[in-house]
């Protein structure tokens, strides 16, 4: 019998007050694909990093190679996360920086990237031509880093760990923000690498696989189990709807009668189009959905709305009935405004706890810094309660499993009962039941007056009250169309 | 036209060098209102003039950008840098007329040019901001009566300015109303204005006063923030590389080490950054900056002399209508030295091991900020304006040389504060050159610890902590750092 790819004896990871792998034994054999799922904060990216070699794990893990395979004698690791500097070293981004990088060159291009990358690896820019092609990633390649949006720093992530076809192929998460076509590309893409010796680990609770995978385990009590498929994954207990704090039921005031109106806007960078003629009027109370693939300009045109693009200014745009420009602040704008993204929540101050990322949703700044109103604490609370959050309201938010993450972070957008909600993939990195009971949510709060913005890749993923859609492609409204069925 | 300090009698001048006063955030209620509705036109669109602007106007204020012809001509970086942003951008001709408030945003070596261009221009009653004292204060720059003049020094690159606001925060800041021009009065309130505008205020603000503003912002720069750290970052990697240390390994440690240390005295202080270090090398380090005190503090004398007397200016504006000949020919030299052309070594060095191998820059911090702070507070400047120009300073500084060395420095600093720069450098490794014999690698390329028991004597260890933690400057900084305990931290490493 072959040795097998990968062996674990007895491995056990604890940080301070929680052990996360106990005793795990695993062997992965050769030819078998696995999914790792089940429930968040289980030890799924932790056993990844094991295998990869990237945490300590005292020679309990070992990790063979096939010599008479061509493919590079390595295990590479595609982490959840991206991270990227500017030239001088300096990792100090803030979520808006993408429209205030000016005419500094502070980041390398996608090129430039790709080619360092290739000379370090030793690798041939034409094995991956077509395969940018395919992703649609051709246009960006001129962008500078700090100008991709979340989706397109996946894409590279991507295109980069799958263009070495190490032996041993990890990737966590592998479809957070990928666009409809982008997931068939990349899944196709992995089964090729399989047909020529790639194995895979992936870490997904997703359900549209390669064909490849051909073994599922989940980790329960900080060992691995392997079960037959996806539906026996251990899933996190299913949350209790709570009633819904009685100051998110107030409607919100309103004294104008459109939420935003842009017209025939064109937003450039230098020859760079990324908003072309752009026009879309958004009355209040309407709930809308903006879908596009990635890079289609989602991102700029929310920038517009909540006011984070210097360019705003000197277009035909009005906000809650006020043409840009014409004597409101940015704090005035975003007073009104709820907001998520996966920007901000990657740049989100690192050393804030739960609860100073929610107080902070009052003063829409990125960390919290000015004393709260007793009225204000009250409600903080009242939230802590509603998103079960109570418990770990003193924890540093980087410390937590993602889906909590992603539920202070709505907390914060909600905090100040906004009338307006914008919801950039609120759902990334979130499982099925998770996103249901979030989407819930979001549709009581939108039966009270709110207006929503909802930005999601998929029909099954939607909250129900969406009744108006805009569809972006390369800068463009391809279509605004009105959903009188329900989506979901 | 004259030095403006030096036509003051000695009560006025202690009168505007003692102006410091740490701001209430109540004072700052009024928000942007005093500029609500006006003109406003800044003058340069670099780093500053760019960030400042976009700030303003997201702030709900009206800023457009007077830039000289040439510059729209030619569409310079300036001219880029506005209308990509969707500024109106104009000729002086165009614009100046229309200003409320006109924001010279330009290097200090054009101020004189840019106010006589701009002067004739400003309407009745206008008012003229500054972010640098020097035109005035040193050139002796005469301003019409009609026009008041104030300013607004964020503490920070214009970078910063613009991160920090859209953060929901923003940047320490100095602000001032010239006592000579404020005819009707407005020139706090407008400048507060000017202050809620950029995100200021939620930093902390310091009362100030054009005079207290550049003696002490040049103190600071030629000394402890660009000087020492410059000639502490050469010796350093000089002494390693004699004492056959690997050189790459030198420069790495060298270029980020004063980053990595400096961080700590962001957080806790001159006290703070010692804490970092085991007992026994906390002595050494005591030890080696009260030695290195003693040698520097003549030179700290002349440089703080020098302000003060405006030889200093003088010198430095000779040089000016010299064509830069000596600051190009100090840059040139400074490009070739060892340090600078060594690139850093592909060495993993964690973040106590920058504390613990180069205890030397613990010790010429140390010696650097309290110096600059005591020689400065003895001239007169009051411990507010000293702690903003010397601790709080130098981490922002040592950042630069984190990213490209002095290299980066220098071109990051204004041509002032290089030309200061250069004078105490050339002037501080001759003094040190005795001291630098005794220096061994023990306190810097290797661990001080290695090989010693870890045991110190109570008394003395107790004695040292009380020097340390009583030290004025650590008074002062704990009630302002309370003000910035959101203030980001800013890693290469």
């Amino acid at each position: 019998m072959t040795e097998p790819v990968v062996h674990i004896d007895n491995l056990t990871i604890q940080y301070p007050n929680n052990l996360v792998l106990n005793s795990l034994d695993w062997s992965i054999q050769q030819g078998e694909n696995y999914i790792i799922g089940g429930t968040s904060g289980s030890g799924k990216t932790t056993i990844a990093k094991a295998i990869a070699g990237l945490i300590f794990t005292d020679n309990t893990v070992k990790v063979t190679f096939d010599d008479s395979k061509s493919l590079p004698a390595k295990v590479t690791y595609i982490s959840n996360w991206y991270q990227f500097t500017n030239l001088e070293g300096d990792r100090n981004f803030y979520y808006q920086q993408r429209y205030n990088h000016h005419q500094g060159h502070d980041t390398l291009t996608v090129k430039a990237e790709l080619e360092h990358f290739a000379k370090k690896e030793n690798l041939d820019f034409s094995d991956i031509q077509q395969r940018v092609q395919d992703f649609g990633f051709e246009d960006v390649q001129s962008s500078q880093l700090i100008e991709l949006s979340s989706g397109e720093h996946k894409k590279l992530q991507l295109v980069r760990g799958l263009w070495e076809k190490p032996q041993l192929l990890i990737i966590d998460e592998p479809y957070t923000g990928l666009d409809k076509n982008s997931r068939v590309v990349l899944n196709n893409w992995l089964d090729e690498l399989v047909q020529e010796g790639v194995q895979l680990i992936l870490i997904t609770n997703d359900t549209l696989l390669p064909q490849s995978i051909n073994r599922y385990a989940h980790l329960v009590d900080g060992k691995i189990e392997i079960v037959d498929s996806q539906a026996d994954f251990a899933k996190d207990k299913k949350r209790q709807q709570k009633e819904l704090p009685a100051f998110l039921r107030a409607i919100p005031e309103t004294n104008f009668d459109t939420v935003a109106e842009l017209n025939n806007i064109f937003i450039r960078y230098g020859d760079k189009v990324v908003l072309k003629d752009v026009s879309w009027k958004i009355n209040v109370g309407e709930k809308w959905l903006l879908q596009g693939p990635n890079g289609s300009g989602k991102s700029t045109l929310l920038s517009l709305i909540n006011g984070d693009h210097p360019q705003a200014y000197g277009h035909n745009l009005s906000l809650f009935g006020n043409k840009r420009g014409s004597g409101e602040s940015i704090w005035d704008i975003k007073q009104k405004i709820g907001i998520i993204s996966p920007e901000i929540h990657w740049y989100f101050d690192q050393n804030a706890t739960v609860w100073h990322t929610i107080a902070s949703g009052f003063y829409d700044s990125i960390g919290w810094f000015i004393d709260v109103k007793f009225q204000e604490k009250t409600q903080i609370e009242e939230l802590l309660e509603f998103f079960d959050l109570m418990d770990v309201k003193n924890k540093n938010l980087h410390t937590l499993p993602l889906g909590k993450q992603r539920l202070a972070l709505l907390a914060r957008t909600i905090i100040k009962n906004p009338p307006l909600l914008v919801l950039d993939e609120p759902c990334q990195g979130l499982d099925n039941d998770q996103t249901k009971y979030f989407n819930d949510v979001v549709d009581e709060l939108a039966h009270y007056g709110k207006t929503l913005i909802y930005v999601g890749h998929y029909v099954s993923q939607l909250p129900s009250c969406i009744e108006h859609k805009i569809v972006l492609e390369k800068g463009e409204v391809k279509a605004i169309e009105n959903i009188l069925e329900t989506v979901a | 036209m004259a030095n403006y300090f030096n036509t003051l009698p000695l009560r006025e001048q202690l009168n505007q060098l003692g102006v410091a006063e740490f701001m209430d955030s109540a004072e700052f209620a009024d928000g942007v209102n005093a500029l609500k509705g006006k003109k406003i036109v800044i003058v340069g669109a670099g780093a500053q003039g760019l960030n400042q602007g976009l700030n303003l106007r997201d702030s709900s204020l009206d800023v457009s950008y007077a830039l000289r012809k040439e510059a729209i001509e030619q569409k310079r970086d300036s001219w880029k840098n506005a209308t990509d942003n969707n500024f109106t951008v104009g000729t002086y001709d165009e614009l100046i007329p229309t200003a409320d408030l006109v924001i010279n945003l330009t290097p200090d070596k054009q101020h004189t040019s840019v106010i006589n261009a701009v002067m004739p221009l400003m309407k009745q009653g206008a008012t003229l901001s500054y972010s640098h004292g020097f035109n005035i204060v040193e050139e002796g720059m005469q301003i019409r009566k009609d026009i008041t003049v104030i300013m607004v020094a964020p503490k920070c690159p214009g970078s910063e300015v613009r991160a920090e606001y859209l953060r929901g925060f923003g940047v320490p800041t100095l602000i001032a109303v010239h006592p000579e021009n404020d005819p009707q009065d407005k020139g706090w309130a407008e400048a507060k204005a000017y202050c809620v505008g950029t995100g200021g205020h939620h930093a902390g603000v310091l009362k100030s006063s054009f005079v207290a503003e550049v003696k002490s912002d040049l103190m600071g720069e030629q000394t402890i923030l660009c000087g020492l750290l410059q000639t502490g970052s050469i010796l350093s990697f000089d002494k390693m590389v004699e004492k056959g240390i690997d050189a790459g390994y030198a420069s790495k440690l060298v270029q980020y080490g004063v980053e990595v240390i400096t961080e700590a005295l962001k957080h806790g202080g001159v006290s703070g950054m010692l804490d970092r270090l085991s007992n026994p090398a906390k002595v050494k380090a005591f030890e080696l900056s009260e030695e290195l005190k003693d040698i520097m503090r003549p030179l700290f004398q002349k440089h703080q002399d020098d302000i003060m007397s405006g030889e200093f200016s003088k010198t430095m504006m000779e040089d000016w209508a010299n064509g830069d000949a000596n600051l190009l020919k100090w840059r040139a030299e400074t490009g070739e030295t060892a340090f600078e052309k060594t690139p850093a070594g592909d060495v993993k060095i964690n973040e106590q091991e920058y504390f613990d191998n180069y205890l030397l820059m613990v010790a010429f911090v140390r010696a650097g900020v309290e110096l600059a702070f005591e020689t400065m507070v003895e001239a007169g400047i009051k411990p507010e304006s000293a702690y903003y120009e010397s601790l709080h300073e130098t981490p922002l500084i040592a950042n630069t040389i984190a990213r490209k060395k002095l290299f980066e420095m220098n071109r990051v600093i204004s041509d002032t504060a290089e030309y200061g720069c250069y004078l105490f450098d050339q002037a501080c490794k001759p003094l040190l050159a005795d001291f630098m014999k005794t220096v061994d690698t023990d306190i810097v390329g290797k661990n001080f610890n290695e090989g010693k028991d870890g045991s110190v004597d109570n008394t003395k260890l107790v004695q040292i902590n009380d020097v340390l933690r009583n030290h004025q400057v650590e008074i002062v900084g704990r009630k302002l750092r309370k003000a910035m305990t959101a203030m980001k931290t800013i890693k290469t490493v």
